[in-house]
């Protein structure tokens, strides 16, 4: 009896195969009166309900996954320990998973609503602007840009959030710049990021040495520390500086400064040197701490603390009624189309004003732009409700594990000791983790391998970044617990830093500086920025800003010492062979 | 070290001819066809996975970029990936139809924006064959059990 597969008959059975000419479908050759041709233009294709499905299945599915490997291990971790170590269960449950999911789909619309509808203003205005306008032009387009992505990072909500912990009484100064003067804030960070685009494009042009530029923007940026170190009022917004160059660099700026920066370079002819890509994200770090202590030491001088006391009475006080946009959904909102908004309509304006172009595929970049807005409304919803509400609660009860906190009252819940080494742990962790996941970190390693002709391996590299972090958090969050001046943690770091940069080649500076940044994206920064101040407000010191800080320069300083680690072990190597070869000869 | 060094001009390819002081075989494949398959960045897996259920021995992957249904499908041509996955198949000819059909039912080619796939025959292949599949058919030395 002759058998069949099953899976054979079905096929045999649904499967109708025909065959059709090509030649058929091709379309017909139209000629004008001279005889040439008029180019064919292929009808709308009409599509139905299963490939409308299809098409969509397949290009949400990879954006949603990948925002979803971000999102959900780190919130797993958080819940299961504080649910396992802390003995507290996550509440509202409801709120924080939804405002989980508001996370992931925020970032996936934005994200890919960047990549349709802002990049392409980017590389248009890169490509064309060098070629109309003359070079101070250019920069002065290229200073507006760094303020205005400064304005459209998703991280930077964050800070608004960390501004309504934080307790007047306690640090007027750091209250008052993160309240009343919080759009001076971001304009001062954003335009240490619109220098460092500046400085950035020249260094495109004119292919600089990045060691130059960092002895330039550490060395003030310490010195202002120092500074800050003799006034107790200062001093405690350092914290809060330091932080702010991690929330910088996140997925708008970089591309979106890369892409000018290119573009100007390319047509200028230059810039192909493997290296420029990289020092725009150091620079974008370092100049808004300057730029934000200088702000600081402005309101100090200009502002009494009496001021601001009385301003911020008003709003301590909790009132019921407030209007629609500065409760939750509409804040949330109004900050999303703030953000936005000014950048596209900034964008707009170089390119039919100064360019005078019109955009190709105008359809495509409006989708982008509706994509954009709609995703970082949506992240800011999930911001607020989910990532800095769980931030701030597993922060909250952090100290509950070796210390009494008013929050829990059967704390402390561990022996003084294990308790600390529990959170301490907790935050190391926390770092690698986060670290190891992040997708940039993984494209910065293949770069890395290619430059160093795979001297430096790609996990080598993310490896030490994540060590790096690791370290960097678990002291971070020491220095609240303990109250620590955050000069004394960075100064220190920092002038090590800058020996090894000395020491280190140029490759190794560019990388070892940059890695800092690629590991600061959306949902870490808000994450570690309510963390810390929830642990900042359980035990009760003026302010938890600075984790950011400590986690940033760790890895600079963990991937400079494996640079010359592998410079010195590649030298001996290369001494050995060198011994070998005389014996033998 | 071996007394006798080769001379510095001869080749890699030539020492271990030299060295193995054996003839060297080259079993041409006859009958067989290239299918090549180009599907949205990412889906190349899927396609290289449906060949080999349908007995494919493998797959070469490679990058590209390619225009065509997109512009035509208006708002929803943003949903498909400018950048391509191109993926070559060698099969038998007899082959031939089971992988060609399970690549295109496993790709959806048959929706727009999907994809694109032919066949193209070959002349001649060659590869590595396992000494005991050849002597099964009657070419080459008998192989030790």
């Amino acid at each position: 009896m002759p058998s069949i597969r099953y899976g054979q008959y079905l096929r045999d059975t649904t499967l109708v195969a025909q065959s059709i000419s090509y030649n058929k479908l091709a379309p017909g050759i139209t000629r004008d009166t001279q005889g040439k041709i008029i180019p064919y233009v292929a009808q709308r294709i009409r599509l139905q309900g299963v490939d409308i499905y299809r098409l969509l299945k397949n290009y949400t599915k990879d954006r949603f996954l990948e925002q979803v490997k971000a999102v959900l291990p780190l919130a797993i971790y958080m819940s299961l320990f504080q649910i396992f170590i802390l003995n507290r269960i996550v509440e509202p449950a409801l709120s924080i998973t939804f405002g989980m999911i508001g996370v992931i789909i925020g970032l996936m619309l934005f994200i890919e609503g960047l990549m349709q509808g802002l990049m392409p203003f980017g590389e248009t205005i890169g490509n064309l602007l060098p070629k109309k306008s003359s070079l101070p032009s250019v920069l002065m387009i290229a200073f507006l840009l760094g303020v205005g992505v400064t304005f459209a990072e998703p991280a930077i909500g964050a800070l608004k959030t960390a501004g309504q912990i934080v307790s007047v009484e306690k640090a007027p100064y750091l209250f008052a710049l993160l309240n009343d003067w919080s759009g001076a804030l971001v304009l001062m960070v954003g335009g240490g990021v619109g220098l460092a685009a500046v400085l950035g494009t020249l260094r495109f042009l004119y292919d600089w040495s990045l060691k130059p530029l960092i002895y330039l923007s550490v060395i003030p940026a310490l010195l202002v520390t120092l500074y800050a170190l003799n006034d107790p009022e200062l001093e405690k917004i350092l914290g809060l500086a330091w932080d702010c160059g991690g929330v910088t660099t996140g997925p708008v700026t970089v591309p979106l400064v890369l892409a000018l920066g290119i573009g100007i370079a390319s047509s200028a002819g230059k810039g192909n040197t493997k290296l420029s890509g990289f020092g725009i994200v150091t620079l974008a770090s370092l100049f808004p701490v300057i730029g934000v202590m200088a702000l600081a030491i402005y309101v100090r001088e200009t502002v009494p603390v009496a001021t601001i006391l009385a301003a911020a009475n008003p709003v301590a006080t909790p009132v019921g009624d407030l209007p629609w946009h500065e409760t939750s959904p509409g804040s949330d909102i109004v900050l999303g189309m703030r953000a936005i908004l000014p950048l596209v309509a900034f964008l707009m304006l170089v390119l039919r004003v100064m360019l005078r172009e019109k955009i190709a595929n105008a359809g495509v970049v409006t989708y982008g732009i509706i994509l954009t807005l709609l995703g970082m409304c949506i992240f800011n919803l999930g911001l607020t409700h989910g990532l800095s509400s769980l931030g701030a609660q597993t922060g909250g009860l952090l100290p509950g594990a070796f210390t009494h906190i008013p929050a829990m009252e059967e704390s402390p819940l561990y022996l003084y000791l294990l308790g600390l080494m529990i959170v301490l742990l907790f935050s190391w962790l926390l770092g690698f983790g986060a670290t190891l996941a992040e997708p940039a970190l993984n494209a910065l390693g293949v770069t890395v391998e290619n430059l160093t002709q795979g001297v430096f391996k790609k996990q080598a590299l993310i490896r030490s970044v994540s060590l790096g972090v690791a370290f960097g958090m678990a002291i971070g969050v020491a220095k609240i617990i303990f109250d620590l001046a955050l000069a004394h943690l960075l100064i220190p770091a920092y002038l090590l830093a800058l020996v090894l940069t000395h020491f280190s080649t140029e490759e190794f500076v560019n990388i070892g500086w940059d890695s800092a940044g690629v590991t600061t994206g959306p949902i870490t920064v808000p994450l570690v920025l309510s963390i810390g101040l929830g642990v900042g407000g359980a035990v009760g010191v003026v302010e938890g800003f600075g984790i950011l800080a400590v986690a940033s320069i760790c890895p600079i300083i963990s991937v400079l010492s494996m640079g010359l680690l592998a410079k010195y072990r590649a030298g001996r190597n290369a001494r050995e062979e060198a011994a070998c070869v005389d014996i033998h000869a | 070290m071996r007394g006798k060094k080769p001379p510095a001009s001869i080749s890699m390819h030539e020492k271990e001819f030299e060295m193995n002081n054996a003839k060297r075989n080259i079993t041409f494949l006859t009958d067989v066809c290239l299918i090549t398959c180009i599907v949205q960045r990412g889906l190349g897996d899927t396609i290289v996975q449906a060949a080999r259920d349908a007995g494919a021995h493998g797959a070469t992957v490679y990058f590209a970029r390619g225009s065509g249904v997109r512009e035509r499908l208006g708002m929803l041509g943003v949903a498909v990936e400018v950048e391509k996955e191109v993926v070559n198949i060698v099969v038998a000819t007899e082959q031939m139809n089971v992988v060609f059909d399970n690549v295109f039912l496993a790709g959806q080619l048959d929706t727009p924006g999907m994809g694109f796939m032919y066949v193209t025959p070959l002349e001649k292949a060659a590869t590595y064959i396992p000494p005991e599949v050849l002597h099964k058919w009657g070419i080459g030395e008998k192989v030790s059990p």
